[in-house]
């Protein structure tokens, strides 16, 4: 659908041009319907979308981003498309809202969407330039994948890059954990195979080290299924290693600290911290000192609690291993290794890539737009810093193509 | 009359599974459906009691108490209602299905809690903290918003933000021919920083090349008098310091961050001297400074910034990978692997170092290993012949036949030089790949790779 929007605007302006000498006044109204005439059709394209949801096979995932429906660059949309109803979620860098379109028609009033908003300048001022530009082209290029967060579209003005997302209304798995303290084993499988269906994914198909797996980052959909979302740090890393410092404390592998050289096997190891998580309440490496989680990281003792049973055991023990070479995911068979493991024996992964089991939790929902599963963030603050014409000519390069 | 948003909704949900379940006994499913969004609500609602006051996010640990997960405590949220109370008693069986804790109340006790467990949470108290070990390391950090003595082994429950170093790219420090800063010291001092530091894990994984760079790269900064401020709580961190001469204060301002006044300081929490080091987190990532730390008396530092330690270390093991990977393209039997195995097989690499005149293989060993020469020289002896059949440079390559089957060692090679070799057993390489022999078999599905194989291996030539 992209594409087609693509040349439907371009054709309009092409056309808009060749008429002004002759007509400059109609050209100008020529311009502006042209203008809604894209938009209508882009959120026709949207709606479209919304109605035959359905998982793509890894296969069309892995298609060319203007092939999808989804994950493209828009010219059509602003902020202005949309009306902000309520912060979904805030980082150092970006705020996320819940959206619907401004003035919805009748087919529209029940469409929402998260709208992750990034201010140019504090993506500069915090050296994540990089990242951005990473984020967003993962996030077209798995845009479709069941139990990743769909970035519909992205797109920019003088001051602010955009990502159009599906909105998950189930919150965080986070929440869920915490007030559960901890997940039945039951639970906790369900949840890791997701996650192993994601990383497969991202490693197999699309050489994408993820680099910041916490329970924080995964959503639950309206269904009870998985959005693997934030992908600040995702990379596509294929064969070469990377450097780069970075994910969340209890869940760097011990390479990423001391900084040997990383890829995608990072994902297994923090994959292991996460099972450990979903099953005891709290991480395997913990301390109030960050350097000593690091000690305990590199080293990679992990004690169980007696009731674990030998298969969680048994698995997050080959994944959460100091050794690369001998880490389980990272070894022969990759995914394909932690799929087969004793601990995920009841999974039918097909079927659970498609869609047809339950979710352990299924969100009790209001309708669409219910933001109950969501906390409560302070307003924005104001007077900000703004992003200078003189900083735009330095950077506007390295943001041209979002 | 329309009809409530709430049914509308669970009858599309319905649709939606009726379409994609295509049920044959449909009043059955219908009733399992609601019956499983019954259960799904309630656990849902009881769940939600906890989560409804915004200001609870995170979620100290006294809404857990005892052993039952969703057990509240007087002072919670929701326990004032008591006919919320007894549903919740009630419905304890059906809501512990979806995501109740598998483990049994006893194991419970033992498990996160542990009171000796150095795993879960071993946070010693800032009270202990004034003694040696804070002079080895960086006082412990706090978070502020937690009062440690009174969670005195509980995991932080709040959301955990990010962190990110500097983005290192190897290919354009290549480029700008980067090297690492010399700072020239006395033997003493370079023998005083290699104990000063010896302690300290980010360190202790260094070889012999990245400390002797990491160390020369120490910078000597003098404090001429007493009460200056090295550090500053809250302030972002970038140096890491080694006390040379002189000793220091550790203070921890509770609110998070040095202020101004005559308490701004906050409390001290211990004392630095000569070959203590401070700041060491800075050498992660910018997190902000746990504590200030202010001079006693005229003093000297080292400092090592995070950019320049990474650097050095990132440096060394990209370049170290690619020359494993140089040398792994040479290896005729390895000649079929992807880049992505290969580069596998270099991260699988193991540095080993043997003295001049070590057997590194034995001639009619079974051979379990395979090297690369990565520095010196060594020789190949065959039984029977008094002089070398062969010598090795860097980069050649040996034993590789191991890989392969178990054929006893065709000959034996010794160092003649201290020697650095790159090695890997047939179960690492198994581990990571699987058998050799499927590998070669992608050029050749014959066996002729195979007997090409033995071929090239000098010591099975037996030359």
């Amino acid at each position: 659908m992209a594409a087609v929007v693509h040349k439907l605007l371009h054709h309009g302006h092409g056309h808009g041009h060749h008429s002004s000498s002759d007509a400059p006044t109609s050209s100008h109204d020529r311009q502006n319907s042209d203008m809604e005439r894209a938009l209508e059709n882009e959120k026709r394209g949207l709606a479209h979308w919304e109605d035959h949801k359905r998982p793509l096979s890894p296969g069309e995932v892995c298609a060319n981003p203007e092939d999808k429906p989804v994950g493209y660059s828009s010219n059509v949309f602003t902020q202005d498309t949309f009306e902000l109803v309520k912060t979904l979620g805030t980082g150092t860098f970006a705020r996320v809202w819940l959206v619907r379109f401004k003035n919805p028609k009748l087919e529209e009033r029940d469409q929402v969407f998260a709208l992750k908003i990034l201010r140019k300048v504090d993506v500069i001022r915090l050296k994540q330039v990089e990242h951005v530009r990473n984020e967003r082209n993962v996030l077209a290029s798995v845009a479709g994948h069941p139990f990743i967060t769909t970035m519909i579209a992205s797109f920019q003005d003088h001051d602010s890059l955009y990502m159009l997302l599906d909105y998950c209304p189930g919150g965080e798995v986070f929440s869920y954990l915490r007030r559960a303290r901890r997940f039945n084993e039951p639970t906790s499988q369900f949840y890791a195979a997701e996650i192993v269906l994601i990383l497969e994914y991202l490693h197999e198909r699309e050489g994408v080290a993820y680099r910041d797996l916490k329970p924080e980052n995964i959503l639950i959909d309206a269904e009870g299924h998985l959005k693997l979302v934030d992908f600040g740090f995702a990379k596509k890393v294929e064969n070469r290693e990377t450097y780069t410092l970075c994910g969340t404390p209890e869940y760097l592998a011990p390479e990423v600290i001391r900084n040997t050289g990383h890829g995608t096997a990072v994902d297994w190891w923090a994959f292991g911290i996460l099972v450990y998580e979903f099953l005891v309440g709290q991480p395997p490496f913990w301390d109030q000192n960050p350097m000593k989680i690091y000690e305990q990281i590199v080293e990679g003792r992990v004690r169980f609690p007696s009731a674990m049973s030998p298969d969680a055991r048994d698995l997050i023990s080959g994944l959460c291993t100091v050794d690369t070479s001998k880490r389980l995911g990272n070894i022969k068979g990759g995914a394909g290794a932690v799929k087969s493991h004793a601990w995920f024996r009841n999974i039918d992964w097909e079927a659970l890539y498609n869609r047809k089991v339950n979710g352990p939790i299924v969100p009790h929902l209001r309708g669409p737009a219910d933001t109950r599963n969501f906390d409560e963030y302070e307003p924005e603050p104001e007077n900000r810093e703004v992003y200078s014409q003189e900083m735009s000519e330095k950077w506007g390069e390295f943001f041209k193509d979002f | 009359m329309s009809l409530p948003p709430d049914y509308s909704n669970e009858i599309s949900a319905l649709n939606r599974e009726i379409l994609k379940t295509q049920p044959i006994d449909t009043l059955q499913f219908c009733a399992n459906f609601f019956l499983r969004r019954l259960e799904s609500q309630r656990a849902e609602f009881l769940l939600s009691q906890q989560h409804s006051s915004p200001k609870r996010r995170g979620m100290a640990d006294n809404n857990f108490p005892g052993n039952n997960p969703f057990g509240t405590s007087p002072s919670g949220g929701f326990a004032t209602n008591h006919m919320q109370r007894l549903e919740e008693e009630e419905e304890t069986d059906i809501i512990a299905s979806p995501t109740s804790a598998s483990f049994a109340p006893s194991d419970m006790d033992k498990a996160p809690s542990a009171p000796n467990s150095a795993t879960f949470g071993n946070f010693t108290g800032f009270g202990s903290a004034g003694s040696s070990k804070v002079n080895r390391s960086q006082p412990p950090p706090t978070t502020g918003a937690i009062d440690p003595q009174s969670f005195p082994n509980n995991y932080n429950l709040n959301r955990r933000t990010s962190v990110s170093a500097e983005s290192l790219n190897p290919a354009s420090s290549l480029n700008d021919n980067w090297t690492p800063p010399y700072h020239q010291k006395s033997d003493d001092q370079q023998k005083r920083l290699r104990v000063a530091v010896s302690g300290n894990f980010l360190f202790s994984h260094l070889d012999d090349e990245q400390s002797t760079q990491v160390l020369g790269a120490l910078q000597e900064k003098p404090i001429p008098t007493k009460g200056i401020k090295v550090i500053q709580q809250g302030d972002v961190g970038d140096y890491f310091y080694v006390v040379e001469s002189g000793s220091f204060d550790i203070y921890v301002n509770k609110s998070g961050k040095l202020e101004s006044g005559p308490d701004g300081l906050g409390a001290k929490v211990g004392t630095v001297g000569t070959g203590g080091s401070f700041g060491e987190l800075a050498l992660m990532y910018n997190a902000p400074r746990a504590a200030t730390v202010a001079s006693n008396e005229q003093s000297t530092l080292w400092a090592l910034d995070r950019v320049t330690f990474r650097r050095i270390l990132m440096d060394s093991a990209f370049q170290r990978r690619r020359m494993y990977e140089g040398f792994l393209e040479e290896v005729p039997l390895l000649s079929s692997l992807t880049p992505y195995e290969r580069s596998k097989i270099a991260d699988a690499l193991e540095t080993k170092k043997y003295p001049a005149g070590t057997t590194i293989i034995s001639e009619g060993d079974v051979g379990e290993s395979f090297y690369i020469l990565e520095n010196g020289q060594a020789e190949v002896f065959k039984r029977g012949l008094d002089k070398p059949v062969k010598q090795y440079q860097k980069g050649d390559y040996f034993g590789e036949l191991a890989l392969l089957n178990d054929a006893p060692r065709a000959a034996s090679v010794v160092s003649t030089t201290e020697v650095k070799v790159a090695t890997l057993g047939k179960n690492g390489f198994q581990r990571l790949l699987g058998p050799v022999e499927g590998i070669m078999r992608r050029n050749d599905p014959s066996k002729a790779a195979l007997e090409e194989a033995s071929s090239v291996d000098p010591l099975a030539r037996g030359t």
